[in-house]
């Protein structure tokens, strides 16, 4: 009885002790993996991480000291080069995939054109629009355009064979055109808990393992791709908007949905453009990975 | 203390020994010890194997700043600056911005020499600071969700998050690395979009063709401090 809670302490001892330097043993042997080094490395990983800034580039007065230990030297040479190696290998894990950009000239026009497009005539005259109509109404609105382009992820859906998703925007539709008061509320979102979920046909292109080709930059439209542009106007004949007579009237209400999907984003361009360095590549980076994201989902 | 009275008792004569009040009574003081035994353990467990759960952490971190953000004490524009000062300071507690930096640059990091390298992290992270800041001030009654974490290497750990806002939900995920008993983020993932990825191409573009200096006089611009 005495002896069994005796045992069980030191079991307790000795598997919290293991845990820890299991976890260590697990770092130094991927190091060891590499090269072989003394045990008393795997002492100081934290150590030498901290220390690449410094030691990298002293690496050459410390190979002229050749008379202070050589042990030494050489292991905290190997330790350089080791984690700054294992660094590189980390970040090329990480890397995304870049876009070609073969139409630079262009896309970078197009870059330049919509952004005078939007600070002279996109945000003044939304934000004139929103003066007139409050945040809440101005929501609704892109709930319904929102609902009227089911169709567009419907069909992303079937296509990517998910046929949850697929039977959710259908009983999202139902819902929020019945329910929702003609898509007005998301009451599928507050009432069933079905989110939202962009599909669209450059999602399903890129699901098949299509490549976006190259960047593209549209007058209007934004960043898109040679894959997404496609997706573009496969959608389009999707969407109901597009087949409202006459055609002037189509245009009018698109361009209607896109007032009042940039009156509730006042702010965003601007601080995109504020936080980058070169803001042409940092939206063509986010376009990307934000795409690749979408594909993965 | 106890352990000693019972091997003392051991020794006792055994009329004693076998009195049955007495062994009742050292029934008792076993099971005493077996329980204090599991309590040491269960408390044992989790100090020892865990520098403090990834997630907790940045919970931690998060509502840290919306406490901030939330306080009703701060108003107007002096509140907001307040706000703001209070916010940097969290971030610089809750970020690495070293390894921030090494992790953007990433090959390109060994073309800086130190002073350079020092140079580097002091204005990103004003740069980040300047851009997420004013950002951040004018979330007021939003809601964070906190979802899974997701073990990403040996050291780093993805945890997911959404701010619930009226507009949409944007899921945000923090990146955060082990560092000592601590946990700090050197990416924050918002809506697909790696920050230091991003950035990290925008870095490329300039060192493709510019000295690393230029690259920091044109950073020096960007925070007005050329």
């Amino acid at each position: 009885m005495k002896s069994s809670s005796v045992v069980l302490l030191v079991l307790c001892f000795l598997f919290c002790f293991f845990t820890n330097v299991f976890s260590d043993t697990l770092s130094s042997s991927e190091e060891k993996s590499t090269k072989p080094i003394d045990t008393t490395i795997s002492q100081e990983p934290k150590a030498s991480e901290q220390e690449i800034v410094q030691s990298v580039p002293e690496t050459k007065s410390e190979s002229v000291k050749s008379e202070i230990s050589s042990e030494d030297i050489k292991k905290s040479d190997t330790q350089a080069k080791e984690s700054s190696q294992q660094e590189i290998i980390e970040e090329e894990k990480e890397e995304t995939i870049q876009i070609a950009d073969p139409l630079y000239p262009w896309n970078k026009a197009m870059y330049h054109f919509n952004d005078k497009l939007y600070f002279w005539v996109l945000k003044p005259v939304s934000k004139g629009y929103s003066a007139i109509l409050p945040e809440d109404m101005r929501i609704a609105v892109s709930n319904v355009f929102y609902n009227i382009a089911t169709p567009v992820r419907f069909a992303g859906c079937l296509l990517q064979l998910k046929i949850k998703d697929s039977v959710n925007e259908l009983i999202r539709f139902l819902y929020n055109s019945t329910a929702g008061v003609l898509g007005l509320a998301d009451a599928a979102k507050e009432d069933l808990g079905i989110a939202r979920k962009e599909e669209d046909l450059g999602q399903t292109l890129g699901s098949y393992g299509i490549g976006h080709g190259f960047y593209i930059v549209w007058p209007f439209i934004g960043p898109s791709s040679l894959r997404d542009t496609f997706g573009k106007i496969g959608d389009g004949f999707l969407d109901p908007v597009n087949y409202v007579n006459p055609a002037e009237a189509s245009i009018g209400i698109t361009a209607y949905d896109k007032v009042n999907t940039v009156s509730l984003h006042i702010g965003d361009y601007e601080d995109l453009k504020k936080s980058a360095i070169d803001p042409y590549v940092s939206i063509r980076d986010a376009y990307t990975q934000y795409r690749k994201k979408k594909v993965e989902e | 203390m106890v352990i000693l009275k019972v091997t003392d008792a051991k020794s006792f004569p055994g009329s004693i020994r076998e009195c049955k009040t007495f062994n009742l009574y050292k029934m008792e003081v076993e099971m005493r010890k077996s329980i204090f035994t599991i309590i040491l353990i269960c408390l044992l467990i989790p100090l020892v194997s865990f520098a403090g759960a990834p997630l907790d952490s940045v919970k931690a971190q998060i509502n840290k700043v919306l406490d901030v953000l939330r306080d009703p004490s701060l108003k107007g524009e002096a509140g907001k600056k307040t706000k703001k000062a209070k916010i940097r300071n969290i971030s610089d507690s809750f970020f690495d911005y070293t390894e921030l930096s090494k992790r953007t640059l990433g090959q390109n990091w060994s073309k800086l020499n130190t002073q350079q390298q020092n140079e580097f992290i002091s204005l990103y992270k004003q740069i980040l600071e300047d851009a997420y800041a004013d950002k951040i001030v004018t979330y007021t009654d939003e809601k964070v969700n906190f979802g899974k974490e997701t073990q990403l290497t040996e050291k780093t750990v993805e945890v997911q998050t959404v701010i619930l806002t009226k507009k949409a939900d944007i899921p945000i995920n923090y990146r955060i690395i082990q560092k000592g008993n601590e946990w700090k983020v050197y990416d924050v993932v918002i809506e697909g979009v790696s920050l230091i990825s991003n950035y990290r191409n925008q870095f490329r573009e300039i060192l493709s063709n510019k000295t690393p200096d230029a690259l920091l006089e044109t950073l020096r611009k960007k925070v007005g401090k050329a």
